[in-house]
């Protein structure tokens, strides 16, 4: 029974980890909370949709479901696309907002106050085109496999799997690959990342490709397991934000596990106190780890 | 046909005032001690749930409802928001900008969570009713009503306006300059920064609490719902657009802001059928949260002209443009020119 | 005609627009030169040599560098260029280890040479490729500049320009970053120096440059200024009466 709601835990802390990773890349190489970051996560999913939905209809065979997923062809190709509209997406709101704004000198605050505002934004505008109504990748329910006493479905499982891949590469990327060495440098200092030959404008370009891809991701995930809905970024912020804070700014790996500890913090409150709750878990990390250890598990002392 | 028009003139105008109020606690809070409060809506709701539960009648299965005078419920309201925030602050006043954001974020989620579960206290997702209203007794009249509640608003915002200036030439409220100017300096004079700026940060609550008091008794009944980022972000736009840090702009943009939200509610409510309405607030979101955008994006310095935190990693990362951005300092609070 | 190494034109720069710290310099730094920057705090040294770099903020007139306007090119153009600036704080990267300092650094060279470039800087610093999975923040103060020497050094520059590298040094070590200078200069390296510590500058310079409250105000071969009298006013507040 126990191991169930571990089981539950690791998977929506799985998600909330990828969206992590996104916020704590931003966060730590271009220095502000990106309240918009949860837009990302959802406009990944809704591209996602809107994609697989017109693949769907284009050609039905690949809307049938591949084994025992609850989906078929359509959404791993539409995913690829989502991840490349919601990069886009992420680029345009730079060059339009965030970018001018750093090149006036401004302070961070200021920033974070466009992120909060661009969030407002997106978010509605999401709902403006698709309404509020709860939408799905796919009609159908899935049988869940039943395995050493937890039960999971072939979704979940196939999530845990593409996010434990993610990290890996993105822990590799960031460690060993001459890229990763530049954004290192340059969340640790710019200036000197360019006198050393930094190419910054490139490197924040790819951060937000990267931290937008990984949001698109998880916003699939998201989507896929439980819902798609205007709302679903805005509900994973709080989680988001305690997740790369815990884990450290800064670090993947650190993000990660953040996530997968908030994700089981949740999942054991639903069990003993009640779903209702759920929200307050988040908040309740973040606190705790502002007050005890701002650095978080992984990153930089301040 | 006359009537009517100034019955919504008059309504028109109260709710702005109400917002008036919000945005002078919120100046408090950041126009003197730069503090980013991004729960503003969860100090409004408590404000309006306490004021609430203390003035009206008791109902079954619900806690409180102690039906005290509409007057105490307003102080009630204040003075919880009040405490509520000064605890938050002594929790998070000594982190980052951007932490003290998410932190108040947070909180502003964990009190709407509270008002939605907390059934037996908060009434849960259908809120509480029967507010009871003032000048009650004038109800069936609307234009007598109306006018009346706008005087008292009035009144209650012009009070806090010369209360607040008073505070600030205060000194109490030198001090906060003090720390807002040089706050090294005012460290070595031995002025305990952290204990004005959170005395400011409850202050600044406690009007917050005020005002959605005020609003709980004139629309007579709240709901969760009310009090969602949407709200905390109208705030932020009539504090940005009135000019912060400014008493006279805080009640000045919130009145702009609001006739702009008035008026463009209006016309996307004209242009949308019947069916759409829900779609057609969300387009109304998404026009102002586009402006908020543009005017931080171009607004002249003189606007949010207070305010020169800057930052060097910023600087760092556009010195790829065509020059480094000027003012590379660490960040730190400046104050106005002299 | 041979472009200068280093030129600026009436170059006015600070981190606030209405106040400059360097007010109108002129200087001109020829191929090969070894040039000292000296004067007194304040005088604009520091914030002449980042506005070249293209860490400060341009106000008015021109950098060339190897005869190309360089005044509003991007740090990481400018070192493409043939620029290498060491600055005075900050000059590695902490949370990065020696190895990966180094590797950043050569990642702009072409893939063939930059292992050899590598190897060639350890052989210069033995104290580096001792411990090359060092974090750079763990380093002394000494390490720390050869390290950050070494960044600049690694991608054969043209133009080396370091901020006070002898700052914060040991009198026996700073010698021999002197000396190490100086070997560096002889192999061809433009070095444009800013010091505080005027005689061991003065000794392995060729000419220097005295800035005094933005604005260049006496130059000389480096011998000359020596013996003078203006240098020691300057720096001991001695004014010599008719000398």
């Amino acid at each position: 029974m126990s191991l169930q709601v571990v089981i539950d835990g690791l998977v929506a802390g799985a998600m909330i980890g990828l969206g992590a990773i996104g916020v704590t890349l931003t966060y730590s190489i271009l220095r502000f909370a990106n309240f918009a970051h949860g837009e990302f996560i959802a406009w990944g999913a809704y591209f996602a949709l809107a994609v697989s939905g017109f693949l769907g209809v284009l050609a039905p065979s690949l809307a049938t479901p591949i084994g025992p997923f609850s989906f078929g062809w359509s959404l791993p190709i539409a995913a690829l696309g989502a991840i490349a509209l919601t990069a886009a997406l992420a680029l345009l709101v730079d060059a339009l907002l965030f970018g001018p704004l750093r090149a006036k000198g401004g302070a961070i605050i200021i920033l974070v106050m466009a992120s909060f505002g661009a969030a407002l934004t997106l978010r509605n505008l999401l709902e403006f085109i698709f309404t509020s109504r709860p939408a799905y990748y796919a009609e159908g329910l899935q049988i869940a496999l039943r395995f050493g006493g937890v039960r999971a479905t072939p979704d979940a499982l196939l999530c845990l799997g593409v996010a434990a891949i993610v990290v890996v590469a993105m822990r590799f990327l960031i460690a060993k690959t001459a890229i990763g060495r530049a954004m290192r440098a340059t969340s640790e200092n710019p200036q000197l990342a360019g006198l050393a030959g930094v190419d910054i404008r490139k490197i924040v370009r790819i951060v937000w490709i990267l931290g937008a891809g990984l949001a698109a991701i998880a916003g699939i995930m998201v989507g896929l397991l439980v819902q798609i809905r205007p709302t679903m970024g805005l509900d994973l912020l709080l989680p988001l934000f305690a997740a790369a804070i815990l884990g450290g700014i800064g670090s993947a790996p650190g993000a990660l596990l953040g996530g997968l500890i908030v994700g089981l913090a949740e999942s054991i409150t639903v069990r003993l106190i009640g779903a209702e709750w759920r929200a307050a878990v988040a908040f309740v990390i973040l606190v705790a780890i502002l007050l005890l250890r701002p650095s978080g598990l992984f990153g930089r002392p301040e | 046909m006359i009537g009517a028009l100034l019955s919504y003139g008059a309504f028109f105008m109260t709710t702005a005032l109400i917002y008036a109020i919000v945005c002078l606690g919120l100046n408090v809070q950041w126009g003197q001690t730069g503090l980013f409060n991004v729960g503003v809506a969860g100090f409004v709701a408590i404000g309006a749930y306490v004021s609430a539960l203390l003035t009206t009648p008791a109902a079954p299965g619900r806690f409180a409802g102690f039906d005290l005078p509409i007057a105490i419920g307003w102080l009630g309201g204040a003075v919880i928001a009040g405490l509520l925030s000064f605890l938050l602050g002594a929790l998070t006043i000594r982190l980052r900008a951007d932490y003290l954001a998410i932190a108040t974020f947070g909180a502003a989620v964990v009190i709407h969570l509270c008002m939605l579960n907390l059934q037996s206290l908060t009434g849960g997702p259908f809120g509480i009713g029967f507010i009871p209203r003032p000048f009650a007794s004038y109800a069936g009249e609307p234009l007598e009503f109306g006018f009346l509640n706008l005087a008292l608003l009035a009144g209650v915002v012009l009070m806090l306006y010369l209360s607040l200036e008073r505070l600030l030439r205060s000194p109490w409220g030198r001090v906060l300059r003090a720390i807002r100017e040089d706050e090294a300096a005012a460290l070595a004079l031995g002025k305990n920064s952290i204990r004005f700026r959170l005395q400011a940060f409850a202050v600044g609550g406690a009007i917050m609490g005020l005002a959605g008091a005020a609003q709980a008794h004139f629309i007579g009944f709240i709901a969760p719902d009310n009090y969602q980022p949407t709200l905390t972000f109208q705030v932020w736009a009539m504090l940005i657009v009135g000019g912060s840090g400014n008493n006279r702009g805080a009640v000045l943009g919130a009145i702009v802001v609001w006739a702009v939200w008035a008026i463009s509610g209006g016309a996307i409510a004209a242009i949308f059928p019947a069916g759409e309405q829900a779609r057609a607030a969300s387009l109304q979101i998404v026009l102002i949260g586009l402006a908020l955008c543009a005017i931080l994006l171009w607004r002249p310095r003189g606007i949010l002209g207070e305010v020169k935190i800057v930052s060097r990693h910023l600087a760092g990362l556009s010195a790829q443009r065509a020059q480094p951005s000027f003012a590379v300092k660490d960040e730190r609070l400046d104050g106005e020119k002299t | 005609m041979t472009a200068q190494a280093l030129e600026t034109r009436a170059l006015v720069a600070g981190y606030e627009r209405d106040l400059p710290i360097v007010r109108g310099v002129d200087l001109n730094v020829r191929a090969g030169e070894f040039v000292v920057l000296l004067g007194p705090n304040g005088a604009g040294k520091s914030t002449l040599v980042k506005a070249i770099a293209g860490l400060v903020p341009i106000h008015a007139g021109a950098v060339l560098i190897n005869g190309e306007d360089s005044t509003f090119s991007p740090p990481h153009q400018k070192i493409r260029r043939g620029l290498a600036f060491v600055p005075q704080t900050e000059n590695v990267f902490a949370t990065l280890t020696i190895e990966e300092n180094l590797r950043l650094a050569a990642d702009i060279l072409p893939n063939n040479v930059r292992a050899r470039r590598i190897d060639e800087l350890y052989a210069m610093f033995p104290d580096l490729a001792a411990r090359p999975s060092r974090r750079a923040g763990q380093l002394s103060g000494g390490q720390r500049q050869m390290l950050a020497a070494a960044r600049a050094l690694i991608v054969a520059p043209s133009l080396l320009i370091l901020d006070e590298p002898s700052a914060g040094l040991s009198p026996k070590i700073a010698a021999e970053v002197f000396a190490r200078l100086q070997a560096i200069n002889a192999t061809g390296v433009t070095i444009v120096l800013v010091e505080q510590n005027v005689k061991a500058a003065l000794a392995v310079a060729s000419r220097a440059v005295i800035l005094v409250e933005g604005e260049a105000r006496h130059e000389g071969s480096a011998a000359e200024l020596a013996d003078d009298p203006i240098v020691a006013e300057l720096y001991l507040g001695a004014a010599k009466a008719g000398a």
